[in-house]
C-alpha cells in the first residue's frame, strides 16, 4: 500500500546502528542522518528504541539534540516522537533535549556567565 | 634512569606519585626507564590505567621500560589484570574473576570497548546490566569513555582497568588517556586563563562543553556526577595538576602534573534503589 505524507514513519534505531548499544556519537549521527531529512520534508517520524539496551547522552545529543540547531522547536514537537524507551532513558533524553535548547539559544551567554562567575576574563 | 614508585592507591597521594613519575621521565629520550616497585607495598589494581597512560607516553619517546623488584602480592594483582604482561611478565589466571583487565583502546575502538565491558561485567556477581544500578553504572562508564573519545585527542589511546570487590559490593573502574588534558581544551574554548582544577569544575557543570559544532554536549559528566551522588559512590577526576573528588571539590596536585585525564569511578553495587527518576516524564512531554 503506498504511504501518504501524513503517515508516521517508524525509524528503528537498532536497525540503523546494528547493536543494542547506543554509546557513541558516531552511531547517534547515523540515526540523525536518517531522521533529519524526513523531518525537513515535513514527515512525521517516530524513533523506536526497541531492542536498544543502553544509551548515553553523547548518542542522544548526536541523534536528537542537534535537531534543535536545524529545525524550529515547534516543528520538532509537531513531527517527532520517540517510542519503546525505558523510563530511565526518557529521563536522560529529557536532559539532553533541555540542554540542546539552551545550547543553541544561549551559547555565548553561558560562557560569558561562567567567565564572570570565576572572574577569568584574561583573554589569551 | 631509575624511578622508585611507592604505594599507589586511588587517592590524591597516589595520583601525585604518578604525576611525579611523569615529571621525572618526561625528558627521557631513547633511553631506559627502570620502574622499581620495591617500595610499593600496595597498588590499587584500577590505577594500572593511569600508570599505563604515563608509561605509554614514556615509551612513545623511544624509551625501553622495565618494571622490576615487584613485591609478590602486587605482582600477582598486576599479572592477574594483565598489566604486567605488557612488560614481559607471565599472565596469571584470575581465579576469583574479580578483575576488569587492563586494556588499551584506540579512539575509534568504541565497539571493541563495548564488547570488553559487556564481557567483563557479566557473570561476576555484578547487578543486571538492564536495570537499576547495573544499567546506570554501565551508562556512566560509557559516558566517561565517550568523553575521552571526543575530547582527549589521545593519539596513544585510552587505558582502562577495573576491580570488582564482591564482598564490599564495590566496583572501581578507571579510564585514563594520554591526551591534551582538560585545562587545555577549556582554555582554548573560553580563551581565558584557568587552572586545571577550575577547568575540571567548569566541565562538570551541566550545560558546559567545549564542543562548538552542531552536536550539543555538556550532559555526560553532570549525569555521572548525579549518579555518584545518588548511588553513594565516589568519583575522582585528575588532569594536569587538577584533582577533583566528589564531595571534596577541586584541588591541585602539589608537585607535578599528570598528563591527559583520568576518571576513577567507584560504584556501590549493593544499591537497590530505582533510577526511574521522574515518572512524570513521558515520551509526549519531552520535546
Amino acid at each position: 500500500m503506498p504511504e501518504t505524507a501524513s503517515q508516521e514513519i517508524i525509524v528503528r534505531a537498532f536497525d540503523i546502528i546494528g547493536s543494542p548499544l547506543g554509546v557513541s556519537s558516531d552511531d547517534g549521527q547515523k540515526v540523525h542522518d536518517k531522521i533529519a531529512p524526513l523531518l525537513r520534508e515535513g514527515r512525521k517520524v517516530s524513533l523506536s528504541f526497541d531492542r536498544i539496551e543502553t544509551i548515553i547522552s553523547a548518542f542522544l545529543n548526536a541523534a536528537i539534540g542537534q535537531l534543535y540547531g536545524e529545525l524550529p522547536e515547534e516543528k520538532i514537537r509537531e513531527l517527532f516522537n520517540v517510542r519503546d524507551m525505558a523510563q530511565e532513558d526518557l529521563a536522560l533524553l529529557k536532559r539532553v533535549v533541555d540542554n540542546a535548547k539552551l545550547y543553541f539559544a544561549n551559547r555565548k551567554e553561558f560562557d560569558q556567565a561562567w567567565k564572570e562567575e570565576t572572574g577569568s576574563e584574561n583573554e589569551k | 634512569m631509575i624511578h622508585r614508585l611507592a604505594t599507589i592507591r586511588s587517592s590524591h597521594e597516589g595520583f601525585e606519585r604518578l604525576a611525579q613519575l611523569w615529571s621525572d621521565a618526561a625528558s627521557l629520550y631513547s633511553g631506559r626507564l627502570e620502574l622499581d616497585l620495591s617500595e610499593c607495598d600496595f597498588f590499587d589494581a584500577n590505577m594500572a590505567a593511569p600508570l599505563g597512560a604515563v608509561l605509554a607516553l614514556v615509551a612513545d619517546k623511544f624509551n625501553r621500560i622495565e618494571i622490576v623488584r615487584v613485591r609478590p602480592a602486587i605482582e600477582s594483582v598486576l599479572r592477574r589484570n594483565g598489566f604486567l604482561t605488557n612488560y614481559g611478565y607471565k599472565p596469571e589466571e584470575d581465579v576469583g574473576r574479580t578483575t576488569l583487565p587492563f586494556a588499551r583502546f584506540q579512539l575509534d575502538d568504541e565497539r571493541l570497548f563495548a564488547d570488553y565491558l559487556k564481557r567483563q561485567l557479566e557473570g561476576k556477581g555484578f547487578p543486571k546490566l538492564t536495570e537499576g544500578v547495573g544499567k546506570v553504572s554501565q551508562q556512566s562508564i560509557f559516558e566517561v569513555f565517550q568523553n575521552s573519545v571526543t575530547h582527549s585527542d589521545s593519539r596513544l589511546g585510552i587505558f582502562v582497568c577495573g576491580q570488582f570487590y564482591p564482598l564490599e559490593q564495590r566496583l572501581i573502574f578507571t579510564i585514563a588517556d594520554a591526551g591534551v588534558g582538560i585545562r587545555s581544551k577549556v582554555r582554548a574554548y573560553l580563551k581565558s586563563e584557568m587552572s586545571s582544577g577550575d577547568a575540571i569544575c567548569w566541565a562538570l557543570k551541566g550545560g558546559n562543553t567545549t564542543r562548538t559544532g552542531s552536536r550539543p554536549g555538556g550532559v555526560g559528566l553532570k549525569f555521572l556526577h548525579d549518579f555518584v551522588e545518588r548511588n553513594g559512590g565516589k568519583m575522582q577526576i585528575v588532569s594536569g595538576d587538577g584533582f577533583y573528588e566528589y564531595g571534596k571539590g577541586c584541588g591541585t596536585l602539589a608537585h607535578a602534573e599528570l598528563p591527559g585525564a583520568t576518571v576513577n569511578l567507584q560504584v556501590n553495587t549493593a544499591d537497590t534503589q530505582s533510577y526511574r527518576l521522574d515518572s512524570t516524564i513521558t515520551a509526549e512531554n519531552i520535546f
